[in-house]
């Protein structure tokens, strides 16, 4: 039975397109497979090894390592910064994670109230997602390990071990080691080393001021990275530390401060406010450079809270200043060596006698001297640092010469010691007065008398105060002050390589004679012996006006209010035959130089002699033996002595 | 059993004799396939018979159950319902656009209790049939003639435009290409197919333009510059290359497909399980899978050539022919040929639509092999 409307021809050539056609569709399908087939030997074959990178780079992630960060340590490789291990707990914002759930759990194991989750939970909603926001930071190992146990139980919650910078001295270092703190938008660049992506790691910290600012880059050390296996989310699923890359660590760098001094001179500056620089005259090593008050730069790694800055920056003794370097003071009599050293390069007979009697009638005007010292010759002048006596003196020389051999001490110059800060102060001269003053650009006569007893124009900083008495001290060599030792084992220039003075050496040995009067019979009689046998201590003082007392204002020694009272200076070196040391003190509104300058200056140098063990050794034997020193009065220093102090104390004390 | 013996009236319709019509090869290389897909499952989900593997193996052993039950209808059984089985599929589709269940953007779906009915997935069949059925009665002379192209055209056309609506661009394209590709095996003329290709060339980029969704044509510009925006759109289909390519000759082991096991591959238990297959097998398994589809499409091809009714012959063309373009689409969207349509590679992939649709399927050509030798007549209640 057949199909009635179709016959069978008609069947039967339906049947044949139909058979032609499949078999031609069949081919169709199969080069159609076949095609597959050539793409997949294209894929699979042919550029297998480009897609094979591409899958690696889609399966692992390398996370970075911050490196750690180099030490700091002083010349005796006592650690000034170095890094502590610091517990972090940080929690990330993803899919199917709520934040806030997350930190109420959290709260149950670390300290956190409803005021602290609800600033951390705008802080997670404004970061971007999966990128870590701190929460805590120093967690204990039992904290720690609490929430690492249940860290599978809280998705979006990161329990690690960073490091964190450390400066067990708190204060005594701020000013010139610096700090550490938080990475600002400002600090990031496009290129460059602050391009690094390093910098963005939540633990990361880059150096603010002194030291750790200008040596950023070498402390800082290349980051590691740590190969992981991530999902396509981004979520880690296993770490593989075949693949890690070492961080190398940041590069060590020494200073030349001792830190014993260094801690001393914090302690005896106590809340005065002031700076001490100890320099080693035989090749201008910086053994001490505080300024005072300080801060903990401790905090500044934290970060400060509103108040605590608010604290700091408003106090009058401005602890955040760095007065050793930034600070600018009228240098006072201190200055009266310069004058003396122009005076006698010049032809000044150091026998020309002036006679004191505390006012002296000059220009049409009186001018004052604190006593009457009666007829004194140069270096009766300097010892009593009679005023009247450098009036006339400076008019003798005139300011261009005086100004001239300043500046071969290194007053007015900004020095190369690795950190900035520094400004630069002024000797004026009479091209100054030129150049400065448009309206009146004559040097009246008149200004010389003031210039020679270290006021007027004249503004040092006690940096460059340091180097004026190191290069006396040392009395031939142009010394340079170093700070940094070396940076990664390799030395930075030595401060005795700068070539000489141009001064006749007796001239030099004068002042340094004089210096001696100072501290033997003059104003500074109380502070040259050390109490270290046979070691003594030359210096002089400097009390410099911080307000004009013609105006009214201005408050001689320490009466009146702080803020009105004179700068007190004290330079020094020793031993007085072959000096070692120099330094210089300023205590902002101390008064005289020899109230509260010397004796700080005094408390520093002994400990300076006591710590330089050839010189130790001289005074643990010594032969012959030396009078009892009698029980040191020192008003101004209270606090106890050092441990070092004490043994050489009772060591003195043994032979009677 | 001799040719003789089987011509004896009513022999054929015992059941001993009708199983053993069925080809059993056939049945053992689609098992391989689907047992393949179970392998990968297995190894998606991290070495775990759950949620995908276990699923995939029990479905597949239920659908088998049916589609041997199917092939044992009667061809003339399955003539007779063509056109409402079609009209079914029909109906269904515009009551989707109604009451359908809405799911990631589109309506598809038909809640009836606890089953989910997908009427696009009838449709696939009943399309088939219905052209089968109305070709069955045409001469070769008919067939090519225009005037009987207007039924069949709106037999396509119809259900395409109401799937292509929900939007469902894979499964309308898949039925445009099945329907036209019927209609070319039943006899049309060369100068229209000429035409018809023509005129496709002339409106693709308008239906391109204007009938689009933006996410579609999204799809098609990623497509054809993948690597632009290789986190964006282009995503699946650069990840995919990637897990094709690093599988190199042999691939990276089983279990050890860091695309498929670490979620860059989209989809990768669906749409993209034969990426994985290629990352962890590489070149040799993946021809391997190839082989395993060109065998079954050959089978199923020589059931039509074999069939003595028109019906069957095309019944069974149709249904190889969206066999075969399932895989074709798939293949080439995974390996970055085509653009991401959303079709599976059946009996690899997870999902129990597509697999029900295609051993349905083969339940209907397995039917047109027992039945190869029957006659069917396209008169009026001649059976049923």
């Amino acid at each position: 039975m057949s199909e009635p409307s179709i016959f069978f021809a008609e069947v039967n050539e339906r049947q044949g397109v139909f058979h032609r056609r499949a078999f031609v569709l069949g081919g169709i399908a199969g080069l159609g497979l076949l095609a597959l087939g050539g793409r997949l030997a294209h894929l699979q074959l042919i550029e297998t090894e480009r897609y094979t990178k591409l899958s690696a780079s889609n399966q692992f992630n390398f996370r970075l390592m911050p490196p750690p960060r180099g030490l700091i340590v002083d010349r005796n490789g006592v650690v000034l910064a170095s890094n502590r291990p610091n517990f972090r707990l940080m929690v990330a914002k993803d899919k199917g994670i709520d934040p806030a759930q997350t930190l109420k759990t959290l709260a149950e194991f670390v300290p956190m109230d409803d005021g602290r989750q609800a600033r951390l939970l705008r802080e997670i909603s404004n970061a971007p997602r999966r990128s870590p926001v701190q929460i805590m930071e120093d967690m204990s190992w039992e904290q720690f390990s609490a929430i690492n146990i249940r860290a599978p139980e809280l998705p979006g919650v990161t329990a690690d071990m960073g490091e964190v910078r450390v400066y067990p001295y708190g204060g005594a270092f701020a000013h010139v080691i610096g700090y550490v703190a938080k990475v600002n938008k400002s600090d990031l660049s496009d290129t460059g080393p602050n391009a690094d992506p390093i910098l963005l790691n939540p633990g990361f910290r880059i150096g603010r001021q002194g030291v750790e600012q200008a040596f950023d880059l070498d402390l800082r050390g290349k980051p590691g990275a740590q190969k992981v296996e991530v999902d396509a989310n981004g979520h880690e699923v296993a770490t593989d530390p075949t693949g890690d890359i070492k961080a190398i660590p940041g590069k060590e760098i020494v200073l030349t401060l001792d830190s014993d001094i260094q801690n001393r001179a914090m302690e005896i500056f106590g809340d005065e406010s002031g700076a001490a620089v100890m320099m080693d005259c035989r090749n201008g090593d910086i053994l001490c450079m505080y300024s005072g008050p300080s801060f903990d730069a401790n905090k500044f790694v934290r970060g400060l809270t509103a108040i605590e800055y608010k604290e700091l920056a408003q106090y009058d003794h401005k602890p955040l200043f760095n007065k050793a370097l930034t600070a600018t003071y009228p240098p006072g009599s201190t200055f009266k060596t310069m004058v003396a050293l122009a005076a006698l390069e010049n032809g000044y007979d150091p026998h020309t006698v002036h006679v004191c009697n505390k006012v002296w009638f000059w220009g049409g005007r009186p001018w004052h001297c604190d006593e009457a010292h009666g007829a004194q010759d140069l270096k009766g002048g300097i010892a009593t640092s009679c005023d009247i006596y450098f009036y006339q003196c400076a008019l003798a020389v005139g300011p261009d010469k005086i100004a001239a051999v300043a500046r071969k001490f290194g007053l007015g110059e900004i020095f190369d010691i690795g950190i900035p800060g520094q400004k630069a102060g002024l000797v004026p001269d009479t091209a100054y007065k030129r150049r400065a003053f448009k309206k009146d650009p004559v040097w009246h006569a008149g200004e010389t008398p003031s210039m020679g007893i270290g006021q007027g124009y004249t503004h040092l900083n006690p940096l460059q105060i340091c180097v004026q008495a190191a290069r006396l001290a040392n009395g031939r060599k142009m010394l340079h002050p170093r700070l940094v030792k070396s940076v990664g084992g390799v030395e930075r220039p030595r401060g005795s390589d700068f070539g000489d003075l141009p001064f006749a050496a007796e001239h030099i040995d004068f002042i340094r004679d004089a210096m001696v009067a100072v501290t033997t019979t003059g104003t500074g009689h109380a502070f040259g012996d050390l109490g270290l046998g046979q070691f003594r201590m030359a210096g002089k003082t400097g009390t410099a006006q911080a307000r004009g007392y013609a105006g009214g204002t201005g408050v001689h020694d320490r009466n009146g209010a702080w803020g009105l009272r004179d700068h007190s200076w004290f330079i020094a070196f020793a031993p007085t035959d072959e000096p070692r040391y120099a330094m210089s003190v300023l205590v902002e509104h101390g008064g005289f130089g020899a109230t509260s300058a010397a004796p700080r200056a005094r408390e520093l140098m002994r400990l300076a002699i006591l710590k330089d063990p050839e010189l130790r050794a001289k005074i643990e034997k010594p032969l012959p033996l030396p009078e009892v020193a009698p029980p040191e009065t020192d008003p101004d220093v209270v606090d106890p002595p050092t441990p070092a102090a004490a043994a050489v104390q009772a060591a003195q004390q043994q032979p009677t | 059993m001799t040719v003789s013996a089987l011509t004896r009236p009513g022999e054929r319709d015992r059941l001993i004799v009708k199983l053993g019509e069925i080809d059993w090869i056939f049945c053992l290389t689609i098992t391989l396939i689907a047992g393949a897909g179970a392998v990968m499952l297995f190894s998606i989900a991290g070495s775990s018979w759950m949620p995908w593997a276990a699923p995939h193996l029990a479905r597949y052993v239920l659908f088998f159950a049916i589609m041997i039950v199917l092939s044992l209808i009667d061809i003339r059984v399955w003539f007779a319902l063509a056109y409402p089985i079609y009209g079914v599929g029909f109906a269904l589709l515009i009551a989707v656009m109604f009451v359908g269940h809405h799911a990631l953007g589109a309506q598809r779906w038909l809640q009836a209790g606890p089953i989910t009915i997908q009427p696009s997935e009838i449709m696939k069949i009943g399309l088939v049939l219905a052209l089968a059925r109305f070709y069955h009665g045409a001469s070769g002379k008919s067939a090519e003639l225009s005037w009987w192209l207007i039924v069949p055209a709106l037999l396509i056309v119809a259900p395409v435009a109401l799937v292509a609506k929900q939007p469902d661009l894979g499964t309308a394209i898949l039925m445009l290409l099945t329907g036209a590709i019927v209609v070319i095996l039943a006899g049309l003329s060369w100068r229209l197919i000429a035409a018809g290709l023509l005129g496709v060339a002339v409106l693709a980029p308008l239906v391109i333009s204007f009938g689009l969704h933006g996410y579609q044509k999204q799809r098609l510009t990623t497509f054809l510059d993948p690597e632009n925006d290789p986190s964006g759109s282009g995503y699946h289909i650069l990840q995919s290359k990637i897990a094709l390519g690093s599988g190199g000759l042999l691939g990276k082991g089983y279990g050890l497909g860091s695309q498929s096991q670490l979620n860059f591959l989209p989809e990768k238990q669906t749409d993209f399980i034969f990426a994985t297959l290629a990352e962890e097998f590489g070149f040799v398994g993946c021809v391997s899978i190839l082989v395993l589809y060109a065998a079954v499409i050959f089978m199923a091809l020589r059931t039509a050539y074999l069939s003595h009714s028109h019906f069957g012959r095309l019944a069974a063309a149709g249904v190889t022919t969206t066999f075969a373009l399932y895989v074709l689409i798939n293949g080439a969207m995974v390996m970055g040929l085509a653009p991401v349509v959303g079709v599976p590679m059946p009996l690899l992939s997870y999902g129990g639509t597509v697999m029900l649709t295609v051993m349905v399927g083969f339940g209907l050509v397995m039917a047109v092999r027992v039945h190869r030798y029957s006659e069917v007549t396209s008169g009026k209640g001649s059976l049923l």
